[in-house]
């Protein structure tokens, strides 16, 4: 069995629904031009529609056929995304994975400041931290195209884009150029492309 | 042309249904189902289905207006999902007992309390003795084919009756996979226009579901008893066909996998079959002779397939996603009626039931091998020790 690559996105309902939806799809879409095998979906179970309740995404890649894509959660993620900052005071957003994975955290403050809020750092070989509000502006888009509504507004208008950009340098799972033609704001992402902090841990 | 796209189990239940060509949808909103609907309701507007798309007040009301379109001679399609299910609970047993064949589609989802999204099959379960047809999918693929082959099935006139093509909430409604859509062709050899019986109309005037004296009773009773002893066959025949026209491989009522010489065998309902495949191909690499056996329809159940495909087995483990409070064995629905299937064999398979994915808390892989472990002791001791075992706890 190929080994299957777990990424879980954490956001917030409602006012980063979207957002974090965006993420995942953007990847899965950027990997997939990659030729990789990819799955994207929301936790539904996780209330989405409830404003501020953290919500996860998941990505999947692989190269070849993912064998366990009906089991709904990403159990040993090694990569984790926090698009809000907060959450880490409240969860732990490193459950299941194993030693040695990354965690990319969208905030203005220091890898150091917030590694106090991390007390399984220990599992991290990488941990990074994009301020992609400041590249953006406080960007996120509400929609709530959860349920098959039919999203025209495009993809990675908002905070995303950095996010993404961001992602692609830290994991090195996609290209940059991919992103490039799926995300719709390309200069945000090549900002979080660019400005990410990055710090390697033991 | 045939064509293969990416999409959710919701979006593939929509196809199915304008693939059928449906004429009346009646839809109400609730998590996760909604989604069919707002598929349908675009594809009514975008003009790529032309049907009378109704928003019901409520379950109950969604029921009554397929069931009176179906009466008049439309091929009807509505949806629900867990308490949603529960709240029309009046219609079901009239609608079987009309023999109007109306399809619903359901995406399960927990009962309440306390209000939970996670996929149970507890919802349309609580459905299976009001006379329906009634049967799980595993994967969005399964979804449209099942839609179709339960309209072949429900309008045949050797059966007409209403019918509840399940899918798990989340774990196939909102998971995107691969899908072939049908080309209208195909679509058009396998299922024939729905052709109803005495239908109501206002120039040759009928009456519909008249009161009846209790003498009535029993002998109405015993026709909708008798029908379902038809079914079977009728279905055989759809998915014979189905097969051979749309280039699938379905077994009519029992998906078999590695059971031919198993020891001990998984019996599962719904998209856990897809770990539950990989779980048994990993116990094989480990010398575990294992299998599993995939429901395809709870109603009618298909109680000699049943013990045909499973009666040499050492041990079963029924994965029980619904709850039987008090029930027989303490645990599920499915182990009852399993039993019962085995039990006039000469020599019986051990049976336990495992609780999982209750609430829709996901079976993981090692799940299975702990029941795994659970029914190689079984074997082991030559006996059940226990009739349930609640996992994930």
């Amino acid at each position: 069995m190929a080994k299957v690559h777990e990424i879980t996105v954490w956001a917030r309902g409602v006012i980063m629904d979207k957002e974090g939806r965006d993420v995942i799809n953007i990847f899965a879409e950027a990997a997939k031009m990659e030729g990789k095998h990819v799955q994207a979906f929301d936790n539904y179970e996780d209330l989405p529609d409830r404003v501020l309740v953290t919500v996860r995404k998941y990505v999947r890649l692989s190269d070849e056929e993912i064998e366990h894509k009906y089991v709904y959660g990403n159990d040993q993620p090694e990569v984790v995304v926090v698009i809000e900052a907060t959450i880490v005071k409240g969860i732990d957003v490193l459950l299941g994975m194993k030693k040695g994975g990354t965690l990319i955290i969208n905030t203005n403050r220091s890898i150091d400041s917030m590694l106090k809020f991390i007390p399984n750092a220990n599992l991290l070989a990488t941990i990074a931290t994009v301020d992609a509000d400041g590249i953006t502006g406080v960007r996120t888009i509400d929609f709530s195209g959860s349920e098959g509504g039919v999203d025209t507004s495009g993809i990675g208008k908002g905070i995303a884009a950095p996010i993404v950009g961001a992602m692609a340098k830290v994991t090195g799972m996609i290209k940059k150029e991919n992103l490039a033609k799926v995300v719709s704001d390309v200069s945000g992402m090549e900002r979080g492309y660019k400005e990410v902090k990055i710090k390697k841990l033991g | 042309m045939a064509k293969e796209l990416i999409m959710t189990g919701c979006r593939a239940a929509a196809e199915g249904a304008k693939a059928a060509e449906v004429e009346v949808i009646c839809s109400f909103p609730i998590r996760p189902y909604t989604a069919i609907m707002m598929e349908l309701a675009k594809m009514v507007a975008d003009g790529e289905l032309n049907a009378e798309f109704i928003h019901g007040e409520g379950e109950h009301a969604q029921l009554s207006v397929v069931l009176g379109a179906a009466a008049s001679g439309a091929r009807a399609y509505t949806g629900s999902s867990g308490v949603g299910v529960t709240y029309a609970m009046e219609i079901y047993s009239p609608m079987a007992g009309g023999r109007y064949p109306a399809q619903m589609a359901i995406a399960d989802r927990t009962l309440d309390p306390p209000g939970d999204f996670g996929s149970e099959h507890t919802d349309a379960m609580c459905t299976r003795d009001q006379g329906w047809l009634l049967g799980w999918a595993d994967s969005p693929q399964e979804v449209y084919d099942n839609t179709l082959i339960n309209y072949r099935v429900g309008e045949d006139h050797r059966v007409m009756l209403p019918q509840m093509v399940c899918q798990e909430g989340y774990f196939v409604s909102h998971i995107p996979d691969k899908v072939i859509l049908g080309d209208q062709s195909q679509v058009k050899k396998f299922l024939p226009p729905y052709r109803p019986i005495g239908p109501l109309s206002t120039t040759k005037p009928v009456s519909h579901g008249p009161q009846i004296r209790p003498d009535q009773g029993a002998p109405m009773d015993a026709m909708r008893a008798a029908v379902f002893l038809d079914v079977p066959k009728v279905i055989e025949e759809a998915t014979a066909d189905f097969n051979r026209i749309f280039g699938r491989n379905y077994d009519p009522f029992v998906d078999q996998y590695k059971l031919a010489d198993a020891e001990i065998a998984f019996f599962v309902m719904g998209a856990h079959a897809n770990t539950c495949r990989k779980a048994v191909d990993r116990l094989r690499k480990q010398g575990v002779k294992a299998g599993m056996a995939r429901l395809r329809w709870v109603r009618p159940w298909p109680t000699h397939q049943l013990a045909n495909a499973l009666g040499h087995v050492k041990a079963i483990g029924v994965v029980e996603t619904s709850t039987s409070y008090g029930g027989a064995m303490r645990g599920g629905n499915l182990i009852h009626e399993l039993r019962a299937s085995l039990y006039d064999l000469d020599q019986r398979p051990l049976v336990t039931s495992f609780m999982a994915g209750l609430g829709g808390e996901t079976i993981w892989p090692a799940d299975f091998d702990y029941m795994a472990k659970v029914l190689t002791e079984m074997v082991k001791e030559k006996k059940t020790k226990r009739y349930v075992y609640w996992i994930g706890m």
